[in-house]
Formats: C-alpha cells, structure tokens, sequence
C-alpha cells in the first residue's frame, strides 16, 4: 500500500507532473485544429473517462452515501416508521434499471410520472410568477422613468417584441404594414442574433485564454511537448495513417 | 488587386487559428507592451457596493454552479467575491449544484486562506462549504424552508441564526447556465437580494432581469471580472508594499483582458477581410 501511495505522491499528485500532464492535454486537443488526429482522440477518451469515472466516485460518496447507505445503516439501529419512505425511494430510483428491459420498461414511467408531476408542480407557479415580475415592470409608467435612456428603451423592448412576434405571423401575407413591421422585427432578431453571437466568440475566446496562460506560464513544457507533438503528427501523416487521405471540407 | 483577394479567399483557416493562437499568448510573455485600462460597469459597480454595504456577521450564499471547463471566466470572479466577504468579515456559504465544482471551489477558499490577511479565516466559523445536491432537486428543498444545516448535515458556528435563504442577505450565484434563474423563483419567496456572475455565451439572458431589478448586479465574462479585481484592488486601503502584493495575487483576470482585445482585433480584421471580399466580388461580377 505504501508503494501505492509513493507513486501516486510522486507521479498524479506531484506539482511538476500536474503542470506538464496540463499542458500535454492542452495541446493534444489544440492539435485537432491542424486535423484529426490519434493524439486528439486519445485526449478527448481521456477527458470523457476520466470525468465519468469521477463523477460516479463523487456522487456515490457525497449523494448516495450519506443520503440513503447511512441512513439505512441508522435505521437498522434505531429504526423510525420515516425511515420507510428511505426503503420507498431506493424502490422508486431501483425502478429505473427496468429501462434495460424492452418488455418491462413500462415500470420507470412511475418514477418519471412522479418526478415530472413533482417538478411541474413546484416549477409552473414560480414560473408564472416570474412572468408577471418581467410584464409588471412593463406596466411602470412610462414619463416617470429616471431618464431619456429608459424611456426610450421602453419604446425599443415593447415595439421590438411586438415586431418580432409579427414575423412569426403568417395568418396574412408579409405586405403593407405587417410587411414593414415584419422587416423591423426580422432586424431586431438578427440584432439580437449578433449580440449574442458576439458575446459567444468573446466567451469561447476567454475560455481559450484560460489554456493560453497555461501554455505562456509553463513555456519549458510548452516548447519541449509542442515539439514532440509536431514531431509525431509529421511522422503521423507522412508515413502512418492509413484511411484514405480526405481533404479539409470533407474532414470537418 | 485580384491576385490579393483570390489569396485571401483561399487562405487556409490554420492560418487564422494560428493568428488567434498567438493573439492570446503574445500579451502573456509581454505584458507591458498591452496595459490596458477600461471602465467600471454600473453592474459590476452594484455587486461590489451591495457587499460592500452589508454588516458584520450577515450572511452571503455562494451558488457555485460551474466546472473546471468555465474557470477562465468564472473562478476569478468567485475568488474576489469571496474575498471581499472575508474583507466585511461577512460569513459565506458555498453550495455546489455540480459535482466537479466541489473540489475547485474547496482549492480556491483554501488557496485564499492561505495568504497573510485571510488567514484567521477559519472553516465552520467564517466559510462553510455546504455540499452537493442534485440540481433541480435542489430548489424544491430550499423552497420548502428546508434547514440548511439538516439538509447538509453539516455543523458550526457559522450557522447561529442561519436557517433558510430567509437569513441570507445576499446571494450570488456564478454559472455557465440558466442556474442562477431558478434562484429569481426562489427570490420571490424568501426575499433576498442577488447578483450572478455569468459567462459571456450566457450573459446576455440575464439582462432582463436587470431591466426588472430581479438581479441587482451582474459580473459580465472575463471583462466583469477584471472589473471587479481593479474594484477591489482601487478600494484597498493599504501602504504601497501592501498594494504591491495585493495587485500580484488580484490580476487573473486582468492579465487575460490584453489577449481578449488583441485577438477581438484580429478578428474584426478578418471579418472586414471577408467582408470586402464579398463586396469586391459581388461589384466585380455585376461589371462582367
């Protein structure tokens, strides 16, 4: 056992090594952007595995130990008639498994009936409720708003919701009035398609910058990883792959 | 000129990511060549003051709803919030509705309470990490009044007169999601003040809510959250050595903002590129 934890002190849970393994994996995925690649497909099965596997670890340890495995074990010392309602939903979650059988599936559908009854029930009325906070503050009125700005945003949510629900009509054909009002509402979804666009690309690229500082800190593996990398997608491409070459339309 | 724009429209996309590629880690290796100094938002501004204006001993909930995958934008904007909590001695309760987050989230607080000044910080008195529930779940039991330390079964001192998001005076949630809405439901019956710390994919689904004054203030991507490190760092009453320390430890957000604009820069360029090319060739064709 000592000899266990020696290696692991010494390889997964040493500083150096996290670092370098970071980095490795960085670059691994970064390398699909050049093509498709073994290096690639083995980083992302990694990632896959290794989330999975420690999902399933910290969610037997945090979920089903100390909310059904302990108290079941104190149940059995000092046993409360409440305690049942534990035995009720080990059933109710167990039903689950019969997904596995084509003719017995049936038997989940209690558990999935009772959980979306239950959370449609907590969920509709909050959600209503939240529909009259937003349409309430609609109702303000409109010149005693603090400045010119919120006036005019006023305008711009009312009309622009109401033009682009208009494009969405198509009970009468897009001419005269509806015409134009369809073409204001169509402007206002691919302003608002931009926004949100914009704010994607700036996400993703943050994101990106998240690894580029792993790459820039750690610039020793950075050099000497990214060099045996590019070493082995040459040799890779050059002499080992074997599937019919496909140019790039085809790739992606 | 054709020559150029059949180049251009040929050019391999590598060559783009490459671009981008460098763009992000140039500003990195030298960063003094890209100082930068940008505005605070009134949103940013509203989350710092509303901290910034509790009492002692009141209670601020932390919904860490996010992964390692969002930590670019999101774990600097945790770290200052938890920071200043630590700085107004308000106790703070972290909750995680992800399983990947606990560890991420348990590494930063002790990360933190290992420098200098936080380092009275004590676990079960000033922090408590609360723990996982099953998202969605979750909400029904805190509707319900469930008592945060049962739930949890968790223990301290941290929990005298804190039972239900009744006590809580503040709460921020930080997700790469539609999480932090589920806590505007709960808004309506417990009453609490709150502000979100979203993504940039995400942010612009929340601004109604802003409209609404559901969420009283809203850390915005990388750039709110370099906004709220200089918040913090301009609000800092300390000798000149001390700022000094303070400006290292407080700047992962901002050393990202120079990559953030230079490789905005060398997008905008490309995509006039592109739109020139569509131009050139569209009025090039109508000539022929």
């Amino acid at each position: 056992m000592d000899l266990i934890n020696t290696i692991i002190d010494s390889t997964i849970l040493n500083h150096t090594f996290q670092i370098w393994m970071s980095v490795l994996f960085t670059l691994m995925m970064l390398s699909f952007l050049f093509k498709d690649n073994p290096l690639y497909k083995l980083g992302e099965n990694t990632f896959l595995g290794i989330s999975l596997g420690y999902g399933w670890v910290r969610s037997w340890e945090i979920v089903v130990v100390p909310f059904l495995i302990r108290p079941i074990k104190d149940a059995y010392l000092d046993f409360q008639p409440y305690d049942l309602t534990l035995i009720l939903w080990l059933i109710m979650g167990s039903t689950m498994f019969f997904r596995f059988s084509r003719t017995k599936a049936w038997v989940a559908n209690y558990y999935f009936a009772f959980v979306f009854a239950y959370v449609a029930g907590y969920e509709i009325p909050v959600q209503v409720q939240n529909l009259f906070v937003q349409g309430s503050n609609m109702m303000k009125p409109l010149f005693e708003q603090p400045s010119f700005f919120e006036i005019s945003k006023w305008f711009v949510i009312i009309f622009g919701t109401f033009s682009g629900l208009m494009y969405f009509f198509f009970s009468k054909p897009h001419k005269g009035i509806l015409g134009k009002t369809a073409r204001v509402g169509i402007l206002i979804l691919m302003i608002n398609f931009g926004a949100s666009f914009g704010a994607t690309v700036m996400g993703r690229i943050a994101l990106f910058i998240g690894r580029a500082q792993v790459i820039a800190d750690n610039y020793t593996a950075s050099i000497v990883l990214g060099i045996i990398i590019s070493i082995f997608l040459f040799i890779y491409f050059k002499y080992l792959q074997k599937e019919p070459k496909l140019d790039d339309e085809q790739m992606h | 000129m054709e020559k150029l724009v059949d180049i251009l429209k040929k050019l391999d996309r590598r060559w783009i990511f490459l671009l981008i590629f460098l763009s992000c880690i140039i500003p990195f290796w030298f960063p003094t060549l890209f100082k930068q100094e940008f505005s605070t938002s009134k949103e940013t501004q509203r989350v710092y003051d509303i901290i910034e204006g509790l009492d002692e001993g009141d209670a601020v909930f932390i919904d860490w709803a996010f992964n390692p995958t969002l930590q670019a934008e999101l774990l600097p904007m945790a770290e200052q919030t938890i920071k200043q909590c630590f700085d107004n001695k308000l106790r703070v309760f972290i909750y995680y509705p992800d399983l990947t987050a606990i560890s991420l989230g348990e590494n930063l607080v002790a990360n933190i309470v290992k420098e200098e000044k936080y380092s009275k910080m004590e676990r079960g008195v000033n922090y408590i990490h609360l723990g996982y529930l099953p998202i969605s779940i979750d909400m029904m039991i805190f509707s319900m009044y469930s008592d945060f330390k049962s739930t949890f079964g968790k223990e301290g001192k941290i929990f005298k007169g804190i039972k239900t998001f009744n006590d809580i005076k503040y709460m921020m949630s930080f997700a790469g999601s539609a999480h932090p809405e589920y806590y505007l439901l709960l808004q309506r019956r417990f009453g609490f003040k709150m502000g979100a710390g979203v993504t940039a994919v995400t942010g612009p689904d929340f601004i109604p809510y802003l409209q609404t004054g559901q969420l009283d203030g809203m850390l915005f991507g990388l750039k709110g959250a370099a906004e709220y490190e200089n918040l913090r760092l301009k609000n800092l009453n300390v000798s000149e050595e001390e700022y000094g320390k303070e400006k290292k430890l407080n700047q992962k957000a901002n050393a990202g903002m120079a990559s953030l604009t230079l490789s905005h820069l060398i997008m905008f360029a490309f995509i006039g590129i592109g739109n020139f090319i569509y131009f050139y060739e569209r009025k090039y064709k109508k000539s022929n």
